[in-house]
């Protein structure tokens, strides 16, 4: 994005280039592929970064939350929102990043017509620090980072290799541009400052990334960790995420080639497809020069086509004028105040994971469920300003406290199965219905109770499973027992002393045996079959049981108690 | 730039006080209808206030808000076309505020004089009795100036002290709101009154530093028996470079006369040397057209203010091509040359070899200041240049406020002076690029043979007294010590 410093980034990268081993890859054998990335997280906080109104969401009509500093009104004057810097730190934070105690802001110049200042307040320029003095900023000293963090780390899995490790060049707070939309049939541009000044995170990647899976990963993890922390909501399709991404190839053992920059990439498989696009073009490119390098380019990315297009070189690069910003002066944090936020910070995905594995060591054996259950719990709503919303580890965590109940604590809850209840049952519903865990109208006392219905035998897993459906469709606040009850969803028993005593009584002994006798009575050439020695045919009289008790019964003791019928009658 | 006129009611506990006050408002409505039309100050009265005698502390003050400091009630303009402004100012073609000091003496007409910049409509109006008191806005002089060329007092309080908030920024690093007032009684009444911490402006001083400034100044214990007792004992620095070769002789005399009579009253007079002066004003001009260049990209013509349609054939996908139309027709010639020279020192190219240069000169000037002053900077990273000072340092630095009396608007006008204009200021920036506070006096009226030798009026020229940051109180005093010596 800003080609000054891209440029310096370039020629340093020269220095670490084989901090990773080159390996061959069958789709474009003899190059090596780098990619580096520039991340524009929106910080998900109530208020815009120097503004005090809010920030908008999808459905916000245009222009409703704008205030004179947003559309650049004389006499109006930034002030910083220490919200989005909380959430800046703890991003900082997770991304393992140094934190300056001093940052500062600075104005980039253009002019643009979502961009209402004639400048955007950022964090970049890094030749000089400006300090409070008398509140007016002041020059000090040389070599001190403008951005609020530098130098962090971020462990990505992926596909073919172990776990790598991808430097955190910087970590920037700056403000949002408003929304422009061009209307070429009457030739105007609509602008909407409702994203007028929100907060954004830039996090530049070292480039430190050598396939476009790499890429792949590197975003979807970036994107988990600001999710996890709160900073952000991540959401690439409504442009809470934008990626611009830097690629270069060199021949294997060369230094690296001549970067340029594809901007704007707002899907994380429109970003591999770019990147692919752009190492094809870059290496027929030469391929066909031999000698040359491949120009400096800033590029745009064809969703039609999958294909980058040019934007503009090198030569065209705008001059943006950068200048501290004489209002803000320096960003003074307090170690205390980092402390503070580094002691609450919530976990992180991996983090998450390795805690509930020690405090339930029988998840072990359950690691795709708990994948999903980590993705669930990362899916969650993103709470303002770093406020937890409460995820679908929290409501797991919940399920597995054993409750007690009039004085008396129940049988222990198995987190084996709760898991396997939520990660299929509940989701599975859920999706079904076309509804995400955020939709799940079940209270983890209601869901509890439900699992503990099916696990003490008052209830068949069938009838579970009827009675999580109903309880989907039919919010209530309602105790899983009372609507079983209600629906006879009660199992079956054959006898009068079932677990489940309050409910189960005799009549329902003799319901099951009223069933077994009538199928004996409905089924007579099967019974006759059954008294031959044909066994095959006793599951066809349980099926038929099951059927007439609508899931109540459970097949073991109908079984049981069918071969038990057929026998007395035989005697 | 020409001024609002506002009202604002106070509690006045003596009866007569409330009608005199009340009768200096209409005086003043009296004022502004007999000689505005002369004099050019006023782009808007606001109507009378609808009730009187409210129990507040600026109760019938009359007040003069310069245009660029926006209210609730009347517009604000800069006295631009940009922001749809009916008036424009000395640069443009509505017409400059008139110095009212020539006006009003009845001699044969000559050339008419400027009320100086830019805060000058705010000091004419003073001047001309059409107000009380009125806020201007002082960047590198343009309340100081006027109020010298005016013949009023004219205080740019420390940087941070009074809220920004409101008031359009030109170069925020610089940008202060200043008080003008016939005395300095009435100055420091205003002053004390809206010098107040505000959360809106991010470079208003915290409470507790301006605390701290009033403790240090309570710990040097100044006398308050009277006017001029405040003068026993202070230590007033002269600097040597506040006397350029361009200085008008007379107002060196008037000036050395004044520091006589402070001697006289008690004053320990020491010569000091505050050697960075001499690039004050190029790190000046260069830091505030650089702030100014960015302060004034907003003015698109999209949001607010005039918008002029790009012609058939503009090249639409160039944001910028379409802004050059509002922006060309709207800014006087004046704003352009900042804006392109501010444009030029921002540029990559030229960014070190200017704006950083001129960044490190404004550090030269804050340390020269600190060397010279007794009470040590609040801000400063190293607390201890005061006693790296072996010297007893000095508690307030005495100048002239400016090399001459008002200029003639002839003068002002043609192009080729303009340097000369920017050299009007060499005196008032160096306070401006430290932060500190500066008071100018009124200490005579002189025939000025400068200006052109027909001209038989009596022109004002006046004195400025500088303090360390947070000293507003103490050059005040000495500035009430000054105005009872001319009496």
């Amino acid at each position: 994005m800003f080609l000054r410093r891209v440029y310096a980034h370039s020629l340093k990268s020269r220095g670490f280039h084989d901090l990773r081993t080159y390996q061959d890859d069958p789709r474009w054998p003899g190059w090596q592929v780098i990619v580096g990335i520039e991340t524009h997280a929106q910080i998900k906080s109530r208020r815009k970064l120097f503004s005090g109104s809010f920030t908008s969401g999808v459905d916000d009509p245009p222009n409703t939350n704008v205030s004179p500093f947003d559309a650049a009104f004389p006499g109006t004057l930034p002030k910083v929102n220490s919200k989005c810097v909380d959430l800046a730190i703890r991003t900082a934070l997770a991304l393992k990043s140094s934190i300056s105690l001093r940052s500062s802001f600075d104005r980039k110049h253009y002019f643009y017509s979502d961009q209402p200042l004639g400048y955007q307040i950022t964090q970049q320029y890094c030749a000089y620090v400006v300090l409070l003095f008398i509140n007016i900023p002041m020059l000090i000293a040389a070599n001190m980072p403008a951005p609020i963090a530098t130098n962090g780390l971020l462990e990505i899995e992926t596909p073919q290799n172990s776990p790598i490790q991808v430097r955190i060049k910087q970590i920037q707070l700056e403000q949002d541009t408003a929304k422009s939309t061009f209307n070429p049939r009457i030739q105007k541009s609509h602008i909407d400052l409702n994203r007028a000044g929100t907060g954004l995170m830039e996090i530049v990647s070292e480039p430190d990334l050598r396939s476009p899976e790499e890429a792949g990963a590197y975003v979807r993890t970036l994107q988990s960790v600001l999710r996890a922390v709160g900073s952000s909501d991540g959401n690439m399709e409504q442009g809470s995420l934008r990626c611009d991404v830097n690629v270069s190839v060199n021949r294997k053992g060369d230094p690296p080639g001549i970067r340029c920059e594809i901007k704007n990439l707002n899907s994380v498989k429109f970003m591999m497809a770019a990147i692919i696009h752009e190492i094809k073009r870059q290496t027929e490119f030469l391929n066909a020069n031999p000698g040359a390098t491949v120009p400096q380019e800033t590029r745009g990315f064809d969703e039609n086509t999958f294909e980058t297009f040019r934007l503009r070189s090198k030569e065209d690069a705008p001059d943006y004028r950068y200048m501290p910003d004489p209002n803000l002066g320096a960003l003074v944090l307090s170690q205390a105040r980092i402390e503070e936020i580094k002691k609450n910070l919530p976990p992180l995905p991996w983090e998450i994971r390795s805690r509930l594995l020690n405090k339930y060591p029988s998840l072990r054996a359950k690691g795709k469920s708990l994948d999903v259950l980590l993705n669930v719990n990362n899916g969650r709503e993103v709470g303002f300003d770093g406020e937890d919303s409460g995820g679908a580890v929290e409501y797991f965590e919940r399920l597995c406290q054993t409750p007690v109940r009039d004085g008396n604590r129940g049988p222990e809850r198995d987190p084996v199965v709760l898991l396997n209840w939520l990660t299929h049952e509940l989701l599975g519903q859920l999706a079904t219905r076309k509804e995400t865990f955020t939709d799940n109208p079940l209270s983890s006392s209601q869901f509890g109770e439900l699992v503990d219905l099916v696990q003490d035998g008052t209830i068949t897993g069938t009838s579970g499973k009827h009675l999580l459906r109903h309880m989907l469709s039919n919010p209530s606040s309602r105790r899983p027992r009372e609507i079983a009850t209600e629906f006879q969803l009660i199992a079956l028993t054959t006898s009068s002393s079932s677990p489940s005593t309050a409910l189960a009584d005799s009549s329902a002994t003799s319901e099951l045996e009223i069933l077994c006798r009538s199928a004996i009575a409905d089924l007579p050439s099967e019974v006759a079959a059954l008294r031959a020695g044909n066994k095959n045919v006793l599951n066809k009289i349980v099926g038929h049981v099951m059927r007439k008790s609508r899931g109540r019964a459970d097949a073991t003791a109908t079984r049981a108690l069918v071969e038990k019928l057929v026998i007395q009658d035989e005697q | 730039m020409r001024v609002n006129v506002a009202t604002k009611w106070t509690n006045i506990s003596h009866l007569q006080t409330q009608i005199s006050r009340y009768s200096t408002h209409v005086q003043c409505r009296q004022a502004i209808a007999n000689k505005n039309s002369s004099v050019n100050a006023f782009v808007h009265v606001s109507g009378a206030p609808s009730q009187l005698g409210k129990d507040l502390p600026l109760s019938g003050l009359t007040v003069a808000i310069k245009d660029n400091i926006a209210t609730s009630r009347m517009p604000t303009t800069c006295s631009s076309a940009m922001l749809k402004g009916n008036s424009l100012n000395v640069h443009s073609v509505h017409g400059p505020v008139k110095n009212p000091v020539g006006l009003l003496q009845m001699n044969d007409p000559v050339e008419e004089r400027s009320a100086g910049g830019s805060s000058g409509g705010s000091a004419a109006a003073v001047s001309a009795g059409m107000c009380d008191a009125a806020l201007g806005t002082d960047t590198g002089g343009s309340v100081r100036l006027p109020a010298s060329y005016c013949g009023v007092v004219g205080l740019k309080p420390s940087y941070g002290l009074i809220s920004r908030w409101g008031v359009v920024s030109y170069a925020d690093s610089l940008d202060c709101v200043g008080v003008l007032a016939s005395d300095v009684h009435t100055t420091k009444q205003l002053f004390d009154h809206i010098a107040l911490y505000d959360e809106l402006d991010p470079t208003s001083a915290p409470n507790e530093i301006r605390e701290q400034a009033s403790r240090h100044l309570a710990e040097k214990a100044f006398s308050t028996d009277s006017s001029l007792s405040i003068l026993k004992g202070l230590r007033i620095g002269v600097p040597q470079e506040y006397f350029p070769s361009e200085i008008s002789p007379i107002i060196t005399q008037h000036v050395r006369g004044v520091i006589s009579q402070l001697k006289n009253h008690g004053a320990i007079i020491i010569p000091v040397s505050l050697p960075s002066t001499s690039y004050a004003l190029s790190s000046y001009y260069v830091l505030a057209s650089a702030e100014a260049s960015s302060n004034l990209a907003r003015y698109d013509g999209v949001q607010y203010g005039s918008y002029v349609k790009p012609p058939l054939g503009t090249d639409l996908t160039k944001t910028s091509k379409i802004y050059a139309h509002s922006r060309t027709a709207n800014f006087g010639q004046e704003v352009q040359k900042r804006i392109l020279l501010g444009t030029y020192a921002l540029s990559a190219d030229a960014f070190d070899n200017y704006f950083l240069q001129a960044q490190r000169i404004r550090q030269l000037i804050r340390n020269d200041f600190n060397r010279v002053f007794d009470i040590p900077s609040y801000f400063s990273d190293s607390p201890d240049h005061r006693h790296a000072n072996t010297d007893q340092g000095v508690d307030v630095l005495i100048h002239p406020s400016a090399i001459r009396t008002a200029p003639l608007l002839s003068e002002s006008k043609s192009h080729n002076s303009s340097l000369d204009a920017y050299l009007q200021d060499v005196l008032t920036v160096p306070a401006s690029l430290g932060g500190l506070p500066a008071l100018s006096i009124p200490i005579a009226r002189v025939k000025d043979d400068g200006a052109g030798s027909k001209d038989e009026k009596q022109w004002p020229i006046g004195v400025s007294v500088v303090g360390q940051w947070g000293t507003d109180q103490l050059i005040l005093s000495v500035g009430e010590a000054i105005e009872s010596l001319q009496q």
